[in-house]
């Protein structure tokens, strides 16, 4: 497959993931026989992303969405299931193929070394380096630089480009990793909780520049989050997961429904509209109607 | 074939209103950066080997007996060979080897320190302190302890030593990722568990040692580069010359991989292969340094964290440099270890035990090294 050396998605008429019947289980889980269900973090999961639209995946803590942006990144083999990327089943393609087509911008970098921005986002190009005698220390081409360049500017750091990242803000940094995904030159991006831990301010960066990225380039996103509102507000339709099963996917105005949250949650949530948008908005009733409804509130 | 992208491809749409100023924006485009980055390779390399040779020169200056310049160039260029000149026998039968030797040591030392750094994702590690050299010191030492020293045709300890380091890395880094993560504290205690192990089935297999043999042992494990052999170099340097080349066909794999082991994945690094080369190349580097040398301490983690503060963390750059820097260091250690208290010797392990100590608890109190740009 032939991709032009720019941050633009190729348009497919296939769905980007089709997954059918997955379930995984991470090795370390044992003393427990496989038959039993509840070993798995994954459980007979189906749902389809669609080409273009933007998916938010949410659902409690350890409900396995961080094990399902790494199945869907090839990063761990499931067990059971079949994952379809743009029709390719993902364990016929190889490592260097997915690298190219999925970007997956995980929670957990480390920012120990000093390395500068341009380092950072250069290192996006990995997938497309050159094998050969004099090319093995993999020096990045004309190209791989013209790519950075796009997708820096396309995410804001262009003025940082030589700059070291620990010396960022937490808000910059996101930005860097959003280019570095983008040097990829990816048709799938995949973000777990690109907005944790980020102040309202940068919050709202990153979302602008994700709705812009997939305005521009028709790239399907797929986002971890633990924020509802934000899900609600930025995301094409929301996948809300329980127990590594789905619990149902759909319109924030469909899916974002109390008894849904109160089932998933195990809490008691009020939903309202937002005020610009009228999208739902979630919010934690008071102490007063928590205990009224006598189910205890767990974050 | 990569397509080059049109320069209508590449004009890009203006940039929407930011939530926050995000400062000037300055869109000159990467291509003065690009130029610069291919030049500063050359110009670190190119001043790291000047500054080698320099070292070089410096070094066979001093000894028990001081050199002036004009002896030195006339013993580098021959011109007093064949007659039996005695500052050309003290540079060429005992000063240069053992430089050599110190060049050799220290390189392996720092880009052993360099690569696990990156794999570990830890800018704390290094061959002594994640306990490599302590078991490569352990399987050296039984290997003396059983009279077995001498067998493969005298490369005996070397493969003892290999054995040892090999063991305790793999050891160490499974008592550490066991939670499937690399917490550094865990990193660094399986290093001192390691080490206190090893230290202590050491002593024992050198109680059992004949006096005669255990004096050498004693003085070999304080980490000494004195009279080595031209076999001994050969090896060492050859070794050392594998090494680079395997390592820098892993560096671009090594930065991502300090940066996040998932995010590297994604990216298509095989983290398997890296993490087993690194590992090969560390338990063979170390097991030939500790044979020739002892125990020689810190070089692998200070000198990383020095080239690191001055060219940024690129193992592209930074794998070669550390070699270099590594070199230098020892050479220069290794100087002050048979200068100091001449006519006599200080073991080179305890002076880089005394620069690395300080400069480890430094790192750990603050962590400064973190901010520069």
């Amino acid at each position: 497959m032939n991709q032009p050396a720019s941050v633009s998605a190729v348009v497919s008429p296939l769905p980007a993931f089709e997954v059918r019947q997955l379930s995984f289980r991470y090795d370390s889980v044992r003393g427990r026989s496989s038959s039993d269900r509840s070993a798995c973090v994954i459980n007979g999961m189906e749902f389809t992303v669609r080409q273009g639209e933007i998916v938010g995946v949410i659902g409690p803590n350890g409900s396995g969405k961080s094990s399902l942006l790494k199945l869907l990144a090839r990063l761990v083999r499931p067990q059971e299931g079949t994952i379809r990327l743009f029709g390719d089943e993902l364990g016929s393609l190889t490592r260097e193929s997915i690298s190219r087509q999925v970007a997956y911008m995980p929670q957990d970098l480390s920012f120990d070394f000093p390395f500068s921005v341009l380092d950072m986002v250069l290192m996006g190009r990995f997938p497309y380096r050159r094998s050969g005698l004099w090319s093995f220390v993999g020096w990045e081409r004309q190209e791989d630089f013209a790519v950075a360049e796009e997708a820096m500017a396309q995410t804001d750091v262009m003025h940082l480009a030589n700059r070291m990242i620990a010396t960022l803000s937490a808000g910059e940094r996101q930005r860097v990793l959003l280019a570095r995904a983008l040097a990829q030159a990816p048709r799938v991006l995949m973000l777990d909780e690109p907005t944790a831990h980020l102040d309202l301010n940068h919050q709202l960066d990153v979302c602008r520049i994700l709705q812009r990225i997939h305005a521009q380039l028709q790239m399907t996103v797929l986002l971890v989050s633990h924020d509802i509102n934000l899900a609600s507000q930025y995301c094409d339709r929301i996948l809300i997961m329980k127990q590594g099963a789905v619990v149902c996917i759909g319109p924030p105005q469909e899916v974002i429904h109390p008894r849904v949250l109160t089932e998933v949650y195990g809490c008691q949530v009020l939903v309202d509209a937002h005020l610009d948008t009228g999208l739902p908005r979630v919010s934690l009733p008071s102490q007063e109607s928590r205990r009224a409804g006598a189910v205890s509130a767990k974050s | 074939m990569i397509v080059h992208p049109s320069p209508a491809q590449t004009t890009l749409p203006d940039p929407p209103a930011m939530a926050t100023p995000v400062g000037l924006q300055t869109y000159e485009g990467l291509a003065p950066l690009q130029a610069l980055r291919a030049r500063r390779w050359y110009a670190v390399m190119g001043v790291m080997i000047l500054l080698t040779c320099g070292a070089i020169v410096f070094c066979l200056q001093f000894g028990a007996h001081t050199l002036t310049m004009a002896e030195i160039w006339s013993a580098l260029t021959f011109s007093t060979a064949g007659t039996e000149n005695v500052s050309s026998v003290i540079i060429w039968d005992i000063r240069f080897p053992r430089i050599l030797m110190g060049l050799f040591v220290g390189a392996s030392l720092a880009i052993t320190g360099a690569a696990l750094q990156a794999l570990v994702r830890n800018p704390l590690a290094d061959p002594y302190v994640l306990g490599i050299s302590s078991g490569a010191a352990l399987g050296a030492t039984i290997g003396l302890a059983l009279g077995l020293g001498a067998i493969v045709g005298g490369f005996g300890l070397p493969l003892f030593a290999f054995i040892g380091g090999g063991l305790s890395i793999v050891l160490v880094y499974g008592i550490a990722a066991s939670q499937g993560q690399l917490p550094m504290h865990q990193l660094l205690l399986a290093g001192v568990i390691v080490n206190a192990v090893c230290s202590a089935l050491m002593m024992f297999a050198t109680s059992i040692l004949n006096p005669a043999s255990l004096y050498r042992v004693v003085l070999w494990l304080m980490g000494t580069l004195s009279a080595p052999s031209i076999p001994m170099l050969m090896g060492i340097g050859v070794c050392l010359l594998i090494a680079i080349v395997l390592l820098l066909r892993e560096s671009q794999a090594l930065n991502l991989l300090a940066v996040g082991e998932d995010a590297a994945r994604s990216l298509g690094v095989d983290s398997d292969r890296v993490q087993r080369t690194v590992f090969l190349v560390s338990a063979v580097l170390t097991g030939a340094v500790v044979s020739v040398s002892g125990m020689i301490g810190f070089v692998g983690m200070v000198v990383p964290h020095l080239v690191r503060i001055l060219c940024g963390a690129d193992h592209r750059l930074l794998l070669p440099a550390s070699a270099l820097g590594g070199g230098i260091l020892l050479m220069v250690a290794d100087t002050a270890a048979r200068t100091v208290v001449a006519p006599a010797e200080i073991p080179v392990g305890v002076i880089t035990a005394l620069i690395g100590g300080p400069f480890f608890i430094y790192l750990l109190m603050t962590r400064k090294y973190r901010f520069f740009a």
